[in-house]
């Protein structure tokens, strides 16, 4: 049986917007399993966001609880959840969200920052990890200086040099041609098989051939329907 | 990487606004220098001029006095038991406790004199003394020296014995000139010099010399009044009186505290002035850091978000913010402090009239760079609070 790296147990979220209560959850419970690789798929508005910014620590959730690695993240204070989220997640943004004024090695020893590390062992890391995504030659270049792929690949670069064993990624190949998404899911795929637990959120269903498992948001909960589900994978509108 | 190189990173790319900021202290910064450097001036320069014109304290024989008066009217008033005071007290002013700031005494006898059928005043004075102490004192005309040639200076000249400086005013009564003799109670002098006009009651006056004075009254020895300046720059006045006091019994001793008052509440006036003006020149500088720091970090809403994301404690994201505005401050606190002097040395002797240079104040660098840190982390607060309690869900759009 393997070990479950992060467990949600209904999982509710409600916003206010406008006087009007929105339910952006409603009631998640779900396993996710160590080394495990999971697609979230959904349409907009289905929470599948929401679910990825609870996951990280990022938006405390209405009720419901959600472990990770056995730690209870919302009983953790705002700081201490900040160590956490540097220890245990990687996050890839959509847009990559690199900082622009700092070149490739730099963004990515960013979540070095602030650990005790001397700065010749955090360059020593931030250079392993750009050579493991390809970008030896393109250290001291800047966001504007690389193409899209090599801009995701610094952004992967920066969500795995801490070595967290989950990485969380909202739409990492919404802003990429199918070429190139494909090259970041391959990616994505290695350093799965190379036991980091995975979560991907995406609107892509192609990129759930490289996923272990993929599920379904519908209208803030997971969606059981299998015909729906294989629907949605094979990219066929309903 | 380190946070430090995180805030020098942002500086370096928005070098524009961070000019800007740094403009904003420059300016607070450079005005308290400016004012502080002219204030200083302005005290050293007006306490020098204070303690070269004029004395500080006159010492007159003690007497006591009754004042008669009838309905409110003062018919007539009685000096009695009047004490001597005499050359012999002038060695007491220099065994005095305030001996230390004691600058210049010139002892005087006043007395009447027949000048043909007219009476006038004459004053026997140590010249030297009397006009290094009044150095506004100034010949008009001297005796041997024709009216193309330039006269002496009144306070380096000697006097012959039997030589008069007369006021202006008593030349013209007298209708005597440089080089003419005036008998005074039928002994011939010659009038050295004629004063220049100064608009006061000693330009009716006959300076002669303090012994042959003396003689010629019949008071030998004898003194009117010593009139005592003293290197006043920060002693109290109260303190050289009490002194003088103490060490002359038999004299009272008058401190011209019109001119001590006059002067520090000049320079009071002046500073209260410049440090409200400084003050406000600061507040503006503050709410400049304010408004740029607080753009700044709605600028880096999404950029404040990753790092929380990735792991930065709220104290890391104020770190930088206050490291930033730090770091532009030590820069704006040491230019402010360079321009301040520039412009204290530039506009001082216009604003506060001072005619001599405004010395570098090498004490103020540290202050100026405290004061320009101090200011920039207070007025940053606030936009550090700000950028340390974004909710970096919402800064990253997941909500």
């Amino acid at each position: 049986m393997p070990e479950i790296m992060i467990c949600m147990n209904d999982l509710k979220k409600t916003y206010t917007s406008m006087g009007d209560e929105v339910q952006a959850l409603r009631g998640v419970s779900l396993d996710i399993y160590k080394g495990e690789s999971l697609a979230v798929m959904g349409h907009s508005g289905s929470g599948k966001s929401t679910l990825l910014s609870i996951l990280g620590g990022l938006n405390p959730p209405t009720s419901g609880t959600i472990e990770i690695d056995s730690i209870d993240l919302y009983a953790l204070s705002q700081e201490k959840r900040a160590d956490f989220r540097r220890e245990y997640l990687g996050f890839v943004f959509q847009q990559f969200q690199l900082i622009p004024y700092l070149t490739a090695i730099e963004n990515v020893m960013l979540p070095l920052t602030t650990t005790s590390n001397s700065n010749k062992v955090k360059r020593e890391m931030a250079e392993g990890v750009l050579c493991r995504v390809g970008l030896a030659g393109k250290m001291n270049r800047l966001p504007n200086q690389l193409s899209g792929g090599e801009q995701e690949r610094v952004a992967i670069a920066r969500a795995i040099v801490n070595e967290p064993p989950v990485v969380l990624a909202d739409e990492p190949t919404g802003s990429l041609d199918t070429k190139t998404g494909d090259e970041i899911m391959e990616l994505f795929q290695e350093l799965n098989q190379e036991g980091l637990t995975v979560l991907m959120v995406t609107h892509n269903p192609d990129n759930t051939r490289y996923m272990g498992r993929t599920i379904l948001m519908k209208d803030g909960q997971l969606c059981t329907d299998k015909a729906e589900i294989l629907q949605l994978v094979s990219g066929k509108k309903r | 990487m380190n946070i430090f190189q995180v805030a020098i990173s942002n500086l370096k790319r928005r070098k524009m606004k961070m000019l800007f900021l740094m403009l904003g202290m420059v300016v607070g910064v450079a005005t308290v220098v400016a004012m502080l450097s002219i204030v200083q001036a302005m005290r050293l320069e007006l306490g020098d001029r204070i303690d070269e014109f004029g004395a500080n304290a006159v010492i007159i024989p003690r007497s006591e006095g009754l004042e008669l008066s009838y309905g409110g009217t003062v018919v007539s008033d009685v000096a009695f038991e009047v004490q001597t005071l005499t050359m012999d007290d002038i060695p007491g002013i220099y065994e005095s406790d305030v001996v230390q700031y004691i600058n210049i005494v010139s002892p005087k006898l006043i007395g009447a004199v027949k000048v043909g059928n007219q009476n006038a005043l004459l004053v026997g004075v140590e010249t030297k003394r009397e006009f290094t102490q009044k150095p506004w004192f100034s010949l008009r005309e001297q005796a041997g020296v024709s009216t193309r040639e330039k006269v002496g200076d009144l306070a380096l000249l000697d006097v012959p014995e039997d030589g008069l400086i007369l006021g202006p005013s008593a030349a013209r009564v007298l209708r005597k000139k440089a080089g003419d003799t005036l008998d005074l109670n039928g002994r011939t002098f010659t009038v050295f010099g004629v004063l220049n006009e100064m608009g006061t009651e000693e330009d009716g006056l006959i300076y002669g010399n303090l012994a042959v004075v003396q003689g010629l009254l019949g008071r030998p020895g004898e003194l009117s009044m010593i009139e005592v300046s003293a290197y006043c720059n920060f002693c109290p006045i109260e303190e050289i009186v009490a002194g003088l006091s103490g060490a002359l019994p038999n004299s009272r001793v008058i401190a011209l505290r019109q001119a001590a008052m006059f002067r520090y509440q000049t320079i009071d006036q002046f500073s209260a002035f410049g440090f409200a003006l400084s003050g406000v020149v600061l507040i503006i500088a503050a709410l400049v850091v304010l408004t740029t720091m607080l753009s700044s970090v709605n600028e880096r809403t999404r950029e404040i978000g990753i790092f929380r994301a990735i792991g930065f404690r709220r104290v890391h994201v104020m770190e930088i913010i206050f490291l930033e505005a730090g770091l532009v401050s030590v820069f704006g606190g040491v230019t402010g402090y360079l321009f301040g002097s520039v412009a204290a040395r530039v506009a001082g002797p216009f604003l506060a009239q001072l005619q001599g240079s405004i010395p570098l104040r090498l004490d103020l660098i540290l202050p100026s760079v405290i004061l320009s840190v101090v200011l920039a982390v207070l007025a940053s607060a606030y936009p550090a609070l700000k950028a340390a309690r974004l909710d970096p869900a919402e800064a990253l759009r997941f909500i």
